[in-house]
This record gives structure tokens, C-alpha cells and sequence, in this order.
């Protein structure tokens, strides 16, 4: 049970696919100026996620090493379609916001990284709850940017005005330059997070106590 | 030789098979959606057509549009009528803005004149060149007319130039002159037709 705990939380701060493996980030930088893409974008990524780490996790002893890659892709840019056509069928406002980056998440480094250094030597359990946990890393991270660059440079969240009227909003924060920023702001305090957790771990563990990270 | 040849036929079935289940998965996904996306689509069309033409009645597409020339491309175009008389013609064109192709849903009346620009996709940047398809960014405040907005209305023989006859979207110069050049070719091409067509109708 420790084991799954620690997979889970793997992905939410210390292994966080974003800011600590340092990987998909171009789709995550590209869709962040506002909350609604944020959501999408994760959810999807986390469906996605979860149906490829589960079947290959299943057929990973029938997938022959020599052409593992290929047959990853197979499966994932499957089930990328299938987001994909379901989005555009019963959610069109997103698919249209979300626009090309959807198809795209079949290159996303963060499924194939999983795919590849995870789920093709573990099994089914551990892969659904380690797809959770980084599904989740990554959706919360899309969803703090976006919130920051939504209420500054829009002065909205979720597309309803908070910012006063007299409020003028800043271009910048909107703009890729902004997302980088934010980016950079968020990857230090990962880094703080996670320093607090290894240390508070360490305290415990001094005074006989169990780790709690 | 032989354990070679072996190995790139076992291979090849096993990639095969992944495939196939695959391609079965996404078509069976394939025929749940095709309808509803299809409906989304139409329905999506015929609303911009109203929008385009008021008192519009009924739409048909016209079968051999030219593709168009150049940087601008005509992917269909919908002849409206009103009473059973044909009042103008909508082209769904695309061409280059900023940053990437930008498609528009342009009417023209049989008068020769825009009736109307819908801006169906742009993605240029957010907060400058997107704009264009910003229901609430006015080039004129006071009359409250949108960029697409400033094409209604507007005679083709008018030489349909950004800073000049129409007015710019601040700080997006590419933008709209990328705009007002899809306007101006779709409007030309639109009453062409009409005009090798009008004798049909």
C-alpha cells in the first residue's frame, strides 16, 4: 500500500512531469492563457494517460522489445483520436479552443516517458494509479499557470471578470513570454515544495516516527 | 538469413495485429461521432448564414466554386436565397494572416456589395490580432462596429486597404490587411459568379 502512496505522490510534486522531469511542456506553455483550455488540456492528457499506461501495462509481455516504440505510439495516438473526435462531437467550444494541441498529445513526451519508463515494466495497478498521479501533476500545474496568466493579463478567471473595470489588464502575462515566467516561477517553488516535504520527511524520521512524504 | 526473415514476419504480425485493433477501436469511435460532429458542422454553417443574411430562407451549396487563386483559397460557397429569389452568395475562404491561416465566412449581396464577414478561425495572437474574432473589441467605439463588423455594407469596387478604407486593428497591422485581402479576393470571386450565374436564377 506504501508503495502506491509513493507512486501516486511521485507525480504530484517530487516527480512532477512538468516542473521536476521537465517534460511535454510545449503544449502545456502553448494552451495556458486561460482556466477553461487548463482543464481541457489535463483532462484529456489524464485520459489519455491512463488508457495507454493500462494497455500496455497489459500486453507488455507480448510487446516484442524491438518495435515497443512503434506499437506505443499506436496505442497512444489511438486513444488520442478517440479523445479527440469525442471532444470535437460533444464538447465542441473546447475542441475548438484547444485546437491543434489535442491531436498533439500524441508526441507528448510526458504519455511516452511514462509508457516507456514505467508502465512497460510495471503492472495494471500501479500503472493506473501512477497514470492518476502524474495526470494529476500535470493538470494542477496547467491550472495554477493559467489562473495567473488568465486574472493578469485578462483580468478574468474562468472567463468571468474579477479584476476591476479600471483594471488594465496585462498583455504580457497572456503572451508566451508571460507563460515562460510564470513557468519559472512555479518550477522554483516545486523545488521549495519539495524541499519542505524532504525535510519534514527527514525530521520524522529522526524522531522514530513514520516518513510522511 | 533464414532467423532474419523469421524475425521481420513475426514482427510485422504483431505490429500488424496492434493495428488492426486499433483501426477497428477508432472506427467503431469514428461512427458514434461522424453524425454528431457532421450535425454541429451544419448547424454551425447555416447560423452564420443567417447571421450573414437577414431574412435568409433557404441555402444551397454550390457545387464547382473556383478553388481560388493564390494565397487565398475558397473551400465552399452556399448561394442563400429569400422567397425563392437568390439575394447573394457566401464564400468560406481562407488565407495567411499572422499566424496562420485565417478562414472567413464572407456574404455578398447581389448588389455587389459585402453584406457581411464572419471570422470562423484565426489564431493569431491573443489580446492583439485575435481580435478579429472578438465580439467586443470595436475599431469605432461610438457605432460599437467590430473589426469583421466594418465590411458590412461595404461596395467591392472599393480597393479594400488596411489604414486606408479600413480601419486597423490597433497594433495588428498584418492581421488586417491579411483579413481585408480574403474579403476583398472572396468578394470578387462571389460576384463573379453571381454575375455568370445571375441569368439562371
Amino acid at each position: 500500500m506504501k508503495r502506491y502512496l509513493k507512486i501516486f505522490t511521485a507525480g504530484l510534486i517530487s516527480d512532477n512531469p512538468l516542473l521536476m522531469l521537465m517534460i511535454g511542456l510545449c503544449s502545456a506553455l502553448a494552451v495556458t492563457n486561460n482556466m477553461a483550455n487548463g482543464i481541457g488540456m489535463g483532462l484529456a492528457m489524464t485520459f489519455v494517460l491512463l488508457c495507454s499506461e493500462v494497455i500496455i501495462s497489459m500486453f507488455r509481455k507480448l510487446i516484442p522489445n524491438s518495435i515497443r516504440i512503434p506499437i506505443f505510439i499506436i496505442v497512444i495516438a489511438a486513444f488520442t483520436t478517440i479523445v479527440d473526435l469525442s471532444m470535437k462531437a460533444w464538447t465542441p467550444a473546447l475542441s475548438e479552443a484547444m485546437g491543434v494541441f489535442i491531436p498533439l498529445i500524441v508526441v507528448n513526451c510526458i504519455i511516452m516517458g511514462r509508457v516507456e519508463a514505467f508502465s512497460s515494466k510495471e503492472g495494471v495497478f500501479a500503472c493506473v494509479i501512477d497514470s492518476i498521479g502524474m495526470g494529476l501533476g500535470y493538470t494542477w500545474v496547467l491550472l495554477g499557470i493559467a489562473a495567473i496568466r488568465e486574472l493578469l493579463g485578462d483580468g478574468k478567471i474562468l472567463g468571468f471578470q474579477i479584476m476591476p473595470d479600471s483594471y488594465q489588464p496585462i498583455l504580457f502575462f497572456t503572451l508566451p513570454p508571460g507563460g515562460f515566467l510564470v513557468f519559472a516561477l512555479f518550477i522554483s517553488m516545486n523545488i521549495w515544495l519539495k524541499k519542505l516535504i524532504d525535510n519534514a520527511g527527514a525530521r520524522a524520521g529522526k524522531s522514530g516516527k513514520e516518513a510522511v512524504a | 538469413m533464414k532467423t532474419l526473415l523469421k524475425d521481420v514476419i513475426r514482427l510485422g504480425l504483431i505490429l500488424t495485429a496492434f493495428t488492426v485493433v486499433a483501426c477497428v477501436g477508432l472506427a467503431f469511435v469514428n461512427q458514434v461521432t461522424k453524425p454528431i460532429i457532421d450535425g454541429l458542422d451544419a448547424r454551425r454553417t447555416e447560423q452564420s448564414l443567417k447571421n450573414l443574411f437577414a431574412g435568409a430562407e433557404s441555402f444551397e451549396m454550390v457545387p464547382e466554386f473556383p478553388a481560388g487563386a493564390g494565397a487565398v483559397k475558397f473551400a465552399s460557397a452556399y448561394l442563400v436565397s429569400k422567397g425563392g429569389q437568390s439575394i447573394g452568395l457566401a464564400v468560406k475562404a481562407a488565407g495567411p494572416t499572422y499566424g496562420g491561416d485565417t478562414v472567413l465566412l464572407v456574404g455578398v449581396g447581389s448588389d455587389a456589395k459585402v453584406a457581411g464577414v464572419i471570422v470562423l478561425d484565426n489564431k493569431d495572437t491573443p489580446g492583439l490580432g485575435a481580435n478579429a474574432k472578438n465580439p467586443n473589441y470595436y475599431v469605432d467605439k461610438a457605432s460599437k462596429t467590430t473589426f469583421p463588423g466594418q465590411f458590412r455594407g461595404k461596395p467591392l469596387s472599393d480597393p479594400f486597404e488596411a489604414k486606408k478604407d479600413v480601419i486597423a486593428i490597433t497594433a495588428s497591422t498584418i492581421t488586417s490587411r491579411g483579413i481585408a485581402v480574403i474579403v476583398k479576393q472572396a468578394g470578387d470571386a462571389a460576384t463573379a459568379y453571381l454575375a455568370a450565374h445571375g441569368g439562371k436564377q
